[in-house]
């Protein structure tokens, strides 16, 4: 039963991440990704998954998605059906799951993604042939039924076998921290002891020509947080994270990457696409997030900001930063991996948190694009390049269109 | 353990706006006849709509809304209704949670419309309007929540799942009450796709909210079973029946369904009064399921949901100890 829920303990459970998997226009891999945050690799190029030529930008970090899949327990014909978005999803989840050692057969697991738009490349591909072609009906049930998010969640649950409960949230681009902090609360207050969890999104010709209409898109470069930044970058990707808890990880002897120790979640009304000018719903959800985690701004040694480039948002974020930090401001350092690997809207939150795990677990802070005037707003210092630190906490903020504002805590596990 | 109760609900449906219309299919004297929306070629899918409200609602003229898709409105509608009269300000802060799994297809399929013909002079009114959250967004900023609101994407079951997140929610002290709604809007773009699935069925749209608190109440939710995913190979019916077994249910339990559930528990078949409004069909089953333990059917309501591509789920609504 989901419901009633079974009596919760005493004290909130530990919660850790034991697996961690990631895709990004970096590469596959924690390897590669981790490499390529430290330095401050940025991987942007001109867009070749559908044409451009008729927008004002024309770039974004895509993702050369491998020919093959991991080994898993999907069909080949399954795996013929999966789509770009699925297939990221499938591979970071490979290996999330291999890092965690879960087994997993016949297991009632719970399953929690964050997405904006699923598969959405199929759904426009249904919407063409439907509109230019109607009577050829040949592959449209697929493409249906592969647009929706509720596809790739099966082909997660076929492919390591597990059954459980899903849900998928779409709040916008704060949707993967929304998972990872709805999967983390459920192990917290004792609803399971494992969680699967991650956001995923595929770079979809509607999306980009969505961002580009609203001349949200930097036509020049991305710079967070640098006064004269003009727009944001769109990149894809998937990140997947194995949560469990503490008892749980020491019981198998897991490895453990980190601890998840707080989470907040808001929501802004103060207009559907732009975010109140003094950040009051980012501030909340950093303020309720530490709240859970037990601890105060001067302890935080890193925040990765929502920071998309964009005008109003890094202003509105830095100013909330400002209230929450106060008169600790000048000492958190605070950048976005955003400049890197662009803005992965539904799978940002998820990746960024694995971002700050790789961060805490090698005490290096990952620098973003580089800032040249930052913006007057900015009380507090820009990781200025690629540096290594000594610290215990990060923090990762994901702010996203209808106000969705989510703030997740992160402590470094040695 | 907590209990949940249920104060309040409303819908939009084919049959109008609210309960009123909503009974008297549910009751039976009346039945909706389908009409024929077109396609751009000139053909037609049958469709259960929404009729335009017979007097315009105050709220509309929300700046929110100014722009917003039917499914706002849907959504809007059937929320102020299960807020009762004066949507009076919460304590502990009202949560929401928003089932949906077409979405936002008017305006999306509008947008997708002007991109392919040119996307350098594609609206950007249009945009923002086809996230999946936009419409509870709208929701929250008219009623002014800064509280947790997460959308959740799922098939017809979704809004069984989503009472569960309000559970939680409630339990844990996060929110002092939680609205839960399901919407959605019809489109040539859905009913064409349901078509595809079954040449009987009919696309409808539409919206459902529940009103949560915390403690005993009018209609109290007993239980909500564990999901039963479609997994490759999964029988269908083996589901539907793995779900009705986790509910239970003696003698004078009402029953309602949506999917295949109607064929195997007998419940009432929400399907073939309203037709397919997705997530919303859902959320029109618990509605008619509390309704009707109000209304005094019974003291037990059971509804299935065996959703189109993602999973069976059940709930048990058993009438509480206070009229609303």
């Amino acid at each position: 039963m989901l419901f009633p829920f079974s009596p919760e303990s005493n004290s909130p459970s530990r919660v850790v991440v034991t697996g961690a998997g990631i895709v990004t226009a970096l590469g596959t891999g924690w390897g590669v990704n981790a490499e390529g945050f430290r330095s401050g690799r940025t991987a942007f190029r001109p867009v070749q998954g559908f044409d451009v030529s008729r927008q004002r930008t024309k770039t974004a970090a895509e993702v050369d998605v491998a020919g093959s899949l991991p080994a898993s327990g999907l069909s080949a014909r399954q795996e013929a059906r999966l789509d770009r978005a699925g297939r990221m999803l499938l591979t970071a989840a490979c290996e999330a799951w291999t890092a965690a050692g879960w087994s997993g057969r016949g297991e009632e697991l719970p399953l929690i993604l964050g997405t904006t738009s699923g598969g959405m490349a199929l759904g426009e591909e249904f919407f063409r042939r439907a509109s230019t072609d109607p009577a050829h009906r040949a592959g449209q049930a697929t493409r249906v039924t592969h647009y929706q998010p509720q596809r790739q969640v099966l082909d997660l649950m076929d492919a390591f076998g597990f059954s459980g409960p899903s849900t998928v949230i779409a709040n916008a681009c704060a949707s993967g921290s929304n998972a990872v902090g709805a999967a983390f609360e459920r192990i917290r207050y004792g609803r399971s002891e494992r969680v699967l969890t991650g956001g995923y999104d595929a770079l979809s010709q509607l999306v980009f020509a969505g961002f580009d209409s609203l001349q949200a898109l930097s036509p020049t470069t991305c710079r967070p947080f640098d006064a004269r930044r003009d727009g944001l970058a769109l990149g894809e990707g998937a990140a997947v994270l194995a949560l469990e808890s503490l008892a749980s990880a020491v019981g198998r002897g897991a490895t453990v990457l980190g601890e998840i120790v707080g989470y907040g979640a808001a929501t802004d009304g103060h207009h559907l696409t732009q975010p109140h000018p003094a950040g009051d719903a980012a501030l909340a959800t950093m303020t309720a997030a530490c709240r859970m985690a037990g601890i105060d701004p001067a302890q935080v040694g890193y925040i990765n900001a929502h920071g998309t480039g964009t005008p109003l948002n890094d202003s509105a974020e830095a100013t909330a930063i400002g209230r929450w930090a106060g008169a600790d401001a000048g000492r958190v350092l605070v950048s976005s991996t955003k400049g890197c690997i662009g803005h992965l809207l539904g799978a940002a939150g998820a990746v960024e948190a694995v971002v700050c795990l790789m961060a805490l677990r090698g005490q290096w802070l990952p620098p973003g694009r580089r800032v040249d005037v930052a913006d007057p707003a900015c009380g507090f210092p820009l990781v200025p390049g690629p540096s290594d630190a000594s610290f215990e906490y990060a923090l990762s903020n994901s702010f996203g269109f209808g106000g969705a504002n989510a703030t997740l805590v992160f402590r470094r596990w040695a | 353990m907590s209990r949940i109760s249920i104060h309040g609900y409303g819908v939009v449906s084919p049959a109008g706006w609210g309960m009123v219309p909503f009974r008297e299919v549910i009751d039976g004297p009346r039945t909706l006849a389908p009409g024929m929306m077109e396609r751009p070629d000139g053909s037609r899918l049958p469709t259960l709509r929404v009729p335009a409200p017979a007097v315009r609602p105050a709220w509309l003229a929300h700046a929110r809304l100014r722009r917003s898709s039917l499914i706002s409105h849907y959504g809007v509608a059937a929320a102020m209704e299960a807020l009762g009269a004066g949507c009076p300000p919460v304590d502990g802060g009202l949560g929401i949670v928003s089932c949906v799994m077409g979405g936002s297809v008017q305006y999306s399929r509008r947008y997708f419309g002007e991109v392919l013909k040119d996307p350098s002079t594609a609206s950007p009114l249009l945009f923002p309007e086809t996230v999946f959250n936009a419409p509870a967004s709208h929701l929250a900023a008219m009623l002014g929540t800064p509280c947790r609101n997460d959308t959740c994407v799922a098939d017809e079951s979704g809004f069984l799942a989503g009472l569960v997140i309000a559970a939680d929610w409630l339990s844990r002290g996060v929110v002092g009450e939680c609205l839960v709604v399901a919407a959605e809007e019809a489109d040539w773009t859905t009913a064409e796709a349901s078509r595809l699935f079954s040449r009987s069925a009919v696309s409808s749209e539409g919206a459902a909210a529940v009103r949560l608190r915390r403690g005993p109440g009018p209609v109290e939710l007993i239980r909500v079973t564990s999901p039963q995913p479609y997994r490759h190979g999964c029988n269908r019916t083996a589901a539907v029946e793995a779900a009705i077994r986790q509910l239970g249910g003696g003698i004078g339990t009402v029953r309602f369904s949506h999917g295949i559930g109607p064929r195997i528990d007998g419940g009432r078949s929400m399907n073939a009064s309203f037709g397919d409004g997705l997530a919303a069909s859902g959320g029109w089953a618990c509605v008619a399921a509390m309704d009707a333990l109000l209304r005094g059917e019974s003291t037990e309501a059971t509804v299935c949901v065996a959703g189109s591509n993602l999973q069976v789920m059940g709930a048990v609504f058993r009438k509480g100890q206070s009229e609303p």
